[in-house]
């Protein structure tokens, strides 16, 4: 059985189109993820999911309802957590749960047996008598996780459920969500625009690049598409740039920022052998770089682009310099 | 009638955390009804005057029209405070939800226009210390005047706020509207003595009708203007148009 199918969707505001015919199928009790840069279209494909937005074309089937023909039954059976905030920030942690259940049919002391429950479980019992505007954007967050999860939703939507968040309290969602799968076998669809979020929770991954599904599978089956390690060179003067041709490089790729980036089987064999090669041609490498594929490396061989904005691909570049030191 | 009394809860719940609003929205019709109403009561002691004002002192004459703008300026802020569930992304959470949406506005409509008309009431009870003439067994009716009227302008609010992407433009709609619908709605001085453009204006006013009712229970039939089932129809009328209007447009939102 799935718990969502989605065939040839297609989302146009006005004359542009940011969905663009996209299908795939999400089995009961997966984590499966739309991976892809801001702006790909994972937003759009969310809230058409959960009859937010009306699709211009296509079938989506969420929780085994149509969410064209049967919005309400759909909404009855989906959790969210959107990517902007959406809690009442007036009002207490309690009160924002106990609005959210009563609007879902729940009442008595079942609804306050499962706020209690819920609000333990993400950790935010001993706040929750605090106005919500007074919360971190962590604790925010975890009380929309708590709260999506009130109604025992068949299928959980969490759109970038850790954008913006520092590295400490996204380990600490991430833990959440597996929680979550692990103990209610729930069906959760996942969308960030992180590498490590997506291969960290997801079964399986879509990877949606201007409106389209680029790939899918296992993040293992994504990395397979690549195959070889990836070594990139910078070297000195920059008009040297071409492509070496020897027979163990398997792949190679001018890049726009100026530098080559090769495949080849082994890094640790071929490396000694590019800087023969250089030697020989008198061409000289200031900057060398390798690593095992990662997500961003499929993504970068399916595109020519890397999948993460400006600032944060700084932090990518000095990780991997890291990571070469060891 | 789940959506519908949760989304008056939530109103209500709203408004006893905002004590210290609560103080502001008080302060300012007894600006009006202190600096404006007791300042002028003096230069209209005289026989004269009160025969302009239908024979009561000024206080008098101007205590419903007080009333009324207490709960004509609250009841449109409260429904255009839609916008802000829009900004801080709460109406996201009421448009997923599987409730129905009529009843939702509509709760949330009749939760901010019981808010409104304890404001109301508060600002009734401090006429009550000034004014000589009102009579206490009008307090009841007009309240019930006054929510006919709240219910009606958090209608209109909840229609602009739904057309409106943010609360800059609301600004400029607050100094347009507010002011002269106030002005023209014989509040502050009887709609016999305008010159007669504004008195055609005064009549297509909805707020004319409440201060006219208010007066009938809170004054008497010597000041008023209208019967008073032409005020109690006319805003009812009023109230379940834009009511109507914003359960079928709320229906229809959608967000981005």
């Amino acid at each position: 059985m799935y718990a969502i199918e989605v065939e040839n969707l297609v989302k146009k505001y006005g004359d542009f189109e940011a969905v663009k015919g996209i299908s795939f199928k999400v089995k009961r009790g997966e984590i499966f993820a739309f991976l892809g840069p801001n702006g790909a279209g994972k937003t759009t494909t969310v809230h058409v999911l959960t009859t937010l937005l009306k699709l211009t074309s296509g079938k989506a089937i969420v929780a085994g309802h149509d969410v064209v023909k049967e919005p309400m039954e759909v909404r009855k059976r989906i959790g969210i957590v959107f990517q902007d905030p959406s809690l009442d920030r007036e009002l207490t942690a309690y009160e924002n749960m106990y609005i959210h259940g009563r609007i879902y049919g729940l009442g008595g002391n079942e609804l306050k047996n499962k706020i209690e429950e819920l609000l333990k479980f993400v950790e935010l019992w001993e706040f929750r008598n605090k106005p919500v505007k007074y919360f971190s954007g962590g604790m925010q967050r975890r009380l929309e996780i708590a709260r999506a999860l009130l109604h025992e939703p068949e299928v959980l939507f969490l759109d970038e459920p850790t954008i913006g968040l520092d590295p400490q309290t996204r380990a600490h969602i991430w833990d959440y969500i597996k929680a979550m799968k692990e103990e209610h076998n729930m069906t959760i669809f996942l969308t960030t625009h992180y590498m490590d979020e997506a291969e960290q929770l997801a079964d399986r991954i879509a990877i949606m690049d201007h409106g389209k599904i680029i790939a899918e599978g296992t993040a293992e089956e994504l990395k397979k598409l690549v195959g070889n390690d990836v070594i990139y060179l910078k070297l000195e003067a920059p008009e040297d740039l071409k492509c070496l041709k020897a027979e163990f490089i398997r792949g190679c790729k001018l890049l726009s920022d100026g530098r080559v980036r090769l495949e080849v089987v082994n890094a640790a064999e071929a490396l000694p052998k590019i800087f023969d090669l250089a030697k020989e041609r008198n061409v000289k490498i200031v900057e060398v770089t390798y690593h095992r594929p990662t997500l961003n490396d499929v993504f970068l061989y399916l595109t020519g682009r890397e999948i993460r904005d400006e600032e944060e691909t700084n932090t990518l570049a000095s990780m991997i310099r890291m990571r070469m030191r060891r | 009638m789940r959506a519908l009394t949760t989304m008056a809860y939530r109103q209500i719940k709203r408004f006893t955390r905002a004590r210290s609003r609560v103080v502001g929205m008080i302060v300012n019709p007894l600006i009006w009804l202190v600096f404006f109403g007791l300042g002028w009561s003096k230069v209209f002691d005289n026989p004269m005057a009160r025969a302009i004002f239908g024979g009561v002192d000024y206080l008098t004459f101007l205590a419903p029209g007080i009333f009324a703008m207490t709960i004509f300026n609250q009841s449109f802020i409260g429904g255009v405070s839609v916008i802000w569930d829009k900004q801080f992304g709460f109406l996201k959470e009421v448009l997923v939800a599987p409730a129905s949406r009529k009843e939702g506005i509509l709760g949330r409509i009749l939760g901010d226009s019981l808010v409104t008309l304890t404001q109301g009431t508060i600002i009734l009870l401090l006429t009550f210390l000034l004014a000589e003439n009102l009579k206490i067994s009008g307090i009841l009716p007009a309240l019930g005047v006054g929510f006919l009227l709240a219910v009606a302008f958090s209608g209109f609010g909840v229609i602009l706020a739904l057309r409106m992407e943010s609360m800059e433009g609301f600004q400029m709609i607050m100094m347009v509207l507010m002011l002269p619908l106030i002005f023209l709605s014989g509040a502050m001085y009887p709609i016999d003595t305008m010159p007669s453009w504004m008195r055609a204006l005064a009549y297509i006013n909805p707020l004319t009708y409440a201060v006219d009712g208010a007066r009938h229970f809170l004054v008497g039939e010597n000041v008023t203007k209208f019967a008073l089932t032409t005020d109690v129809g006319v805003l009812a009328l009023l109230a379940l148009f834009l009511v109507g209007v914003a359960m079928i447009e709320f229906e229809k939102a959608t967000i981005g």
